[in-house]
C-alpha cells in the first residue's frame, strides 16, 4: 500500500520529531548521492527510532542510504533508487566504556576524534586512523571497511569490531557477535557487517576492541630515488624482526602533496613501544634504511594524521596487490596515469597491499575506463588483485563498475546474502558489487 | 537412519575403497571427539583426498538428503565433529599439504588437514610462525581451527584464528567451491572469509585455507609466578592487563592442576603454591625488558611467593609443555570432567573466580583451573565421579551456574573451545529470538537443505528454523553392542 509524500513525511516526523526530517530542496541537493536526490533526509535519535525508520521503509518500500560524517559517500556505485538518507550525526553516546577491559561499546554517530577524547584520559585509543579525517563516524568507518598506516600492526574495522547492534531491513534490531575481547559464540556476525557498505543492515551501535595508546612513538620518512629501491626497504622491514605500528608508502606526488623534500618515492614507519625500544628498533630501522639507499629524516608523529590531505582529488583509486609487488604496482599506476596526462598522488599501506591513487587532471570517461582501470584491473586480476574507485566525479562512474568484477560463485552467494537480509532491495540499493 | 547401499557404493566410487570406513568397529572411532559425553557414530566415513571428491560426496549427500559432518583430527571440545543424526562423516586428513608458502607476502595455504604445529616448524628457519596455539596445536589441524575459530595462550596479544586466516576455499552445503579472501587484502564485497570461519562444519567443507604468517619477534621471555591464593593471581592478572601491557600470554594455573601436571609431565611448576602465572612476552628485546621488569614488581607488591623467569629455551619449553599438555594430565584428577570455556570482562576475573569457588563448595565438587586469564577466557574443569549417584547432576548444575554466572557479568558463553552440540542449546542466554534467526538466515544461504552437520552450532529453536529431520531416531550409541 502507498501512502502519499506528505503522509510519508508526517510519519518521519512522528518517529524522530518534525526538528529532525529535512525535506527543505537545497539542503536535499547536498545530500544528493553521485547526483541523486533523496526525498526526505532524517535524522534518528535513538538505535529504536533507527530500527522505526527502517520499519517504516520496508512497509512502503524507500529505499534508505546509511550516513554518517558524509565523507566517503563517494563510495559506491550511483545508487539505484534513494527515497532517504539516514543521517547518524546525533547518535553519538558512549553506552559503556570499562577502561579496565579495554573494550568500548559506542553509538554508530560517534566520531573518531569524539571516542578518542573519551578514551586518552585513560591512555587508550581505537587503533583505526583512515584517511580523509578523524571526524569521520565509527559507523561509517566500519561499513565503508575504511582503514589506513595502523593498519599495519592492528588490521582493519573488522579485527576491531567485537559486536555489533543492527537494524535489518525490516527495522529488527539484531545483535551479533560480544563484548567481550574474546568470544566464537555463533556466526561471526560483526565481520559480515564490516565492509558491508549498509546493504545488509544499518549499524546503530558497535563494541570495539581497543588498545593501550603507545608510551611513546618515533616516526621517519625514507626518501629514495627510485621506486625499486622503496620496495626493496618495505622487503627488508617485512623480513625483520623490527615491529613498526605504522607503515606508508608515498610518491613523488603525495610527497609534494604534504610539501615534502622532494624524492620518487618514500616509505613513512613509525614504532611505538616503550622509550628504550623506540630508540634500539628506531636505530635498526635508519640503518636498514641507509643501507637500501635510503634518506632517513625524522618526521613529527603529527604528520601522521595529515596524510589523507595528499589524497584530496576528486579522483581515488585503491589498489590491492601482492604485498611484495607494491613497487611495481605504485611504478604501474603512475605510469598509467602520466600517460593520460594526468598528475599522481599515491598514499599507501604498502605492508598490507594497499594503495590509494588520487588523480588530478582531466580524462575522458571512455579513456579512464579502457585505458586507465581496464588494463590495471587485468594486470591485478592476475595475482587475486583488485581495483576499487573510491571517489570519482560522477560522469567517470558511469563508464565502468566502481568495483570491478567478483568471481561468478563468489557474487551469487553474495546476491544469495543481499536477498535474504534484504529481500526488497531497500538498503544502498545498487551501490555495492554488483549492483547489490 | 542408516544409508542405503546404493550410497554407499557411490561414496566408494568416488573415494575409493581405501577412503571409505563403513564397518561397525571403524566407524565406532569417529563417534565422538574429545568432549567424549557425546557420541554419535556416523554411517559411514569418508576420507577424500581432493577437493573434487569433497564436491561429489556433498552432491550426493545432497541429492539423498543426507546429513554431512566435516571433522579434522577430532581434537575439539565441544561434540563438534560427531553424528548426532548419522549420516556422512568427511575426515579431512588426508587433505594435510602445504600448498603454497610465500614469505614475501607473508602468507601459507595449506589443505585443511595439515596439523597447526606441522606449518610453524615448516616456516621457522624462515623466520616465520602461524600464531594461533590452540593447546592441541601437536595434533589438531588447521582446518579445524579455522571451522571452530579456535584460540590459545597467545591470542591475547595476536587475536584467535580468523585475525590470521586470510582466504579460504569451502564446499558450501550446496556444493558450490567457494574462494574467498586469499593473499591480496580488501577484496571487494562481503567479509566472507571472516563471516565463514567459525562456522564449525555448518555451511561447508574448508578445502584449503590461507593463513598470516608472522615474524618470530626479536626476543621473547618466559616468567613463572606463584602466588598464595588465586585471589592475588587474579589480582594481578588485572593490574597488568589494566597497566596497559599485553603479554603475549597471561595463563593461570590453580594448585590442584599444578599437581597433576608435576606428576604427570614434571614442568618444574612449584607445588603448593595457591596459583601459578605464566606469563610470556615477545617483541622488541628493550621493550619486553622494561616490561617484564614492571610486571616482576606487580606479582611482588601482591605477595608472590616465586617469580622465576626461564633461563634458555629448553626452560621455557617446559613451563610451556606444562601448560599446553593440561588436558592430557585432567585423567589424574578424575576419569570424568566437564570442562567449561565461557568468558567474563577482563576486569571481572577477580570476582568471577571467587565465585567458581563459590560454587564448588556449594555442590560440593572440586573445580580446577587451567585458563586463559588475560582475556578473561576461564576453563574451569569440574571434576566429577560418575559412580557417585547425583554427582554428575551437581556437575551439570555448577557447570550451568558457571556459565550464568559470567553471562550475568557480561561474559560469552565460549571463548575459543566453540558451539556445537554441547553448547547450542546455551545460545538464547547470550542471543534473542532476532540475532538467532538471522544466524540461522545466514546458514541457510550456504546449507540451502540443512544437510550439515545438524543439530550444531544453533539451537533446535523455533526461531532457528532448523530444518534437518533425520528420517527415525536413532539408538543411543553402544546399544548395537
Amino acid at each position: 500500500m502507498t501512502v502519499s509524500a506528505p503522509a510519508l513525511e508526517e510519519a518521519l516526523a512522528e518517529i524522530v520529531g518534525r526538528a529532525h526530517v529535512v525535506s527543505d530542496p537545497a539542503a536535499l541537493s547536498a545530500a544528493s548521492i553521485d547526483g541523486r536526490q533523496p526525498r526526505w533526509l532524517v535524522s534518528p535519535g535513538s538505535t529504536d527510532e533507527v530500527s522505526t525508520i527502517l520499519s517504516l521503509c520496508s512497509t512502503e518500500r524507500l529505499a534508505v542510504a546509511p550516513r554518517g560524517s558524509a565523507s566517503a559517500m563517494g563510495l559506491g556505485n550511483p545508487p539505484r533508487r534513494l527515497d532517504l538518507v539516514v543521517d547518524m550525526t546525533r547518535l553519538t553516546a558512549v553506552l559503556d566504556y570499562v577502561p579496565e577491559d579495554m573494550v568500548a561499546t559506542v553509538q554508530a554517530g560517534l566520531t573518531l576524534d569524539g571516542l578518542a577524547a573519551v578514551l586518552g584520559k585513560h591512555a587508550q585509543m581505537l587503533a583505526l586512523d583512515p584517511y580523509w579525517g578523524a571526524s569521520r563516524s565509527i559507523g561509517g568507518v566500519l561499513a565503508t571497511n575504511a582503514s589506513g598506516p595502523l593498519r599495519f600492526r592492528y588490521g582493519t574495522g573488522r579485527d576491531l569490531l567485537l559486536g555489533v547492534r543492527f537494524a535489518q531491513a525490516d527495522g529488527t534490531l539484531t545483535w551479533g557477535g560480544a563484548k567481550v575481547v574474546k568470544s566464537v559464540t555463533g556466526y561471526d556476525v560483526p565481520k559480515l557487517l564490516a565492509g558491508s557498505l549498509g546493504t545488509l543492515g544499518l549499524i546503530a551501535e558497535a563494541t570495539l576492541r581497543l588498545h593501550p595508546a603507545p608510551v611513546d612513538t618515533g616516526s621517519w620518512l625514507f626518501a629514495f630515488d627510485s621506486t625499486e629501491r622503496a620496495g626493496d626497504f618495505l622487503s627488508s622491514i617485512l623480513a625483520s624482526t623490527l615491529e613498526p605500528d605504522r607503515l606508508a608508502w608515498l610518491n613523488g606526488g603525495a610527497l609534494r602533496g604534504l610539501g615534502q623534500p622532494p624524492a620518487r618515492a618514500a616509505l613513512c614507519v613509525s614504532i611505538s613501544t616503550v622509550p628504550e625500544a623506540v630508540r634500539s628498533q628506531g636505530a635498526a630501522l635508519v640503518a636498514l634504511g641507509e643501507r637500501s639507499g635510503g634518506r632517513a629524516i625524522t618526521i613529527p608523529a603529527t604528520l601522521w594524521a595529515t596524510l589523507g590531505e595528499a589524497l584530496g582529488a576528486p579522483l581515488v583509486l585503491r589498489i590491492a596487490g601482492e604485498i611484495r609487488g607494491q613497487a611495481r604496482w605504485a611504478g604501474e599506476a603512475e605510469s598509467s596515469a602520466f600517460r593520460q596526462g594526468l598528475s599522481v598522488a599515491i598514499v599507501g599501506e604498502a605492508g598490507n597491499g594497499i594503495l590509494r591513487v588520487a588523480l588530478t587532471g582531466v580524462i575522458a570517461p571512455e579513456a579512464f575506463a579502457s585505458e586507465l582501470v581496464a588494463p590495471l584491473r587485468a594486470a591485478l586480476q592476475g595475482e587475486g588483485g583488485s581495483l576499487v574507485i573510491e571517489r570519482a566525479p560522477l560522469p567517470l562512474k558511469g563508464a565502468t563498475d566502481v568495483w570491478g568484477p567478483v568471481p561468478e560463485i563468489t557474487l551469487g552467494v553474495m546476491r544469495r546474502l543481499k536477498a535474504e537480509f534484504d529481500p526488497l532491495g531497500i538498503l544502498n540499493p545498487g551501490r555495492f558489487v554488483g549492483g547489490l | 537412519m542408516a544409508i542405503s547401499s546404493g550410497v554407499l557404493s557411490e561414496l566408494e566410487r568416488i573415494v575409493g575403497t581405501r577412503g571409505l570406513v563403513a564397518t561397525p568397529e571403524g566407524r565406532m572411532t569417529y563417534e565422538c571427539d574429545m568432549h567424549t559425553f557425546y557420541k554419535g557414530a556416523p554411517d559411514a566415513v569418508v576420507l577424500p583426498e581432493t577437493t573434487e571428491q569433497v564436491v561429489e560426496v556433498v552432491r550426493l549427500c545432497r541429492r539423498e538428503h543426507v546429513a554431512l559432518v566435516p571433522r579434522g583430527s577430532g581434537t575439539g571440545l565441544i561434540g563438534g565433529a560427531m553424528a548426532p543424526v548419522g549420516g556422512v562423516m568427511v575426515s579431512l586428513t588426508r587433505m594435510n599439504r602445504i600448498l603454497e608458502l610465500d614469505f614475501d607476502n607473508r602468507s601459507a595455504t595449506v589443505q585443511p588437514g595439515l596439523i597447526n604445529l606441522w606449518l610453524s616448524q615448516a616456516t621457522r628457519e624462515h623466520g616465520y610462525y602461524f600464531a594461533p596455539d590452540p593447546s592441541s596445536q601437536m595434533v589438531s589441524s588447521i582446518g579445524g581451527n579455522a571451522s571452530t575459530n579456535a584460540g590459545g595462550p597467545h591470542c591475547l596479544k595476536y587475536g584467535i584464528t580468523v585475525n590470521h586466516v586470510l582466504g579460504l576455499e569451502l564446499v558450501t552445503g550446496a556444493g558450490e567451491v567457494l574462494r574467498v579472501g586469499g593473499k591480496v587484502q580488501d577484496q571487494p564485497g562481503y567479509d566472507l572469509t571472516g563471516a565463514l570461519v567459525g562456522g564449525e562444519g555448518t555451511l561447508g567443507l574448508l578445502t584449503s585455507v590461507t593463513v598470516r604468517l608472522l615474524h618470530v619477534p626479536e626476543g621473547v621471555k618466559t616468567l613463572l609466578a606463584s602466588f598464595s591464593t588465586i585471589d592475588d593471581a587474579s589480582e594481578t592478572v588485572s593490574a597488568i592487563v589494566g597497566a596497559g601491557i599485553i603479554p603475549a600470554a597471561l595463563e593461570m594455573i590453580d594448585e590442584v592442576v599444578v599437581r597433576a601436571i608435576e606428576e604427570g609431565i614434571g614442568a618444574g611448576y612449584p607445588k603448593g603454591a595457591g596459583a601459578v602465572l605464566l606469563i610470556e612476552l615477545d617483541g622488541p628485546q628493550a621493550e619486553i625488558d622494561e616490561q617484564s621488569a614492571r610486571i616482576v614488581e606487580m606479582c611482588r607488591s601482591r605477595a608472590a611467593l616465586e617469580i622465576r623467569v626461564a633461563k634458555d629455551e629448553a626452560e621455557r619449553a617446559l613451563l610451556w609443555k606444562g601448560r599446553k599438555e593440561a588436558a592430557g594430565v585432567f585423567g589424574r584428577l578424575s576419569a570424568t570432567w566437564l570442562l567449561q570455556d565461557a568468558v567474563v570482562p577482563r576486569s571481572r576475573l577477580p570476582q568471577i573466580m571467587r565465585e567458581v569457588q563459590a560454587i564448588a563448595a556449594r555442590h560440593r565438587l572440586v573445580i580446577a583451573n587451567v585458563f586463559h586469564a588475560g582475556d578473561g577466557n576461564l576453563h574451569p574443569l569440574i571434576l566429577y565421579n560418575d559412580l557417585v549417584p547425583g554427582e554428575l547432576e551437581r556437575a551439570k548444575a555448577a557447570n550451568d551456574e558457571l556459565l550464568h554466572a559470567c553471562l550475568a557479568m557480561g561474559g560469552s558463553v565460549t571463548g575459543e573451545h566453540g558451539v556445537g552440540l554441547d553448547k547450542a542449546s546455551s545460545m538464547p542466554f547470550q542471543f534473542g529470538d532476532a540475532d538467532l534467526a538471522f544466524m540461522a538466515r545466514f546458514r541457510r544461504v550456504f546449507d540451502p537443505d540443512g544437510i550439515m552437520n545438524p543439530g550444531k552450532l544453533l539451537p533446535s529453536h523455533p526461531a532457528c528454523g532448523e530444518s534437518f529431520k533425520p528420517a527415525a531416531p536413532r539408538l543411543p550409541a553402544g546399544t548395537w553392542i
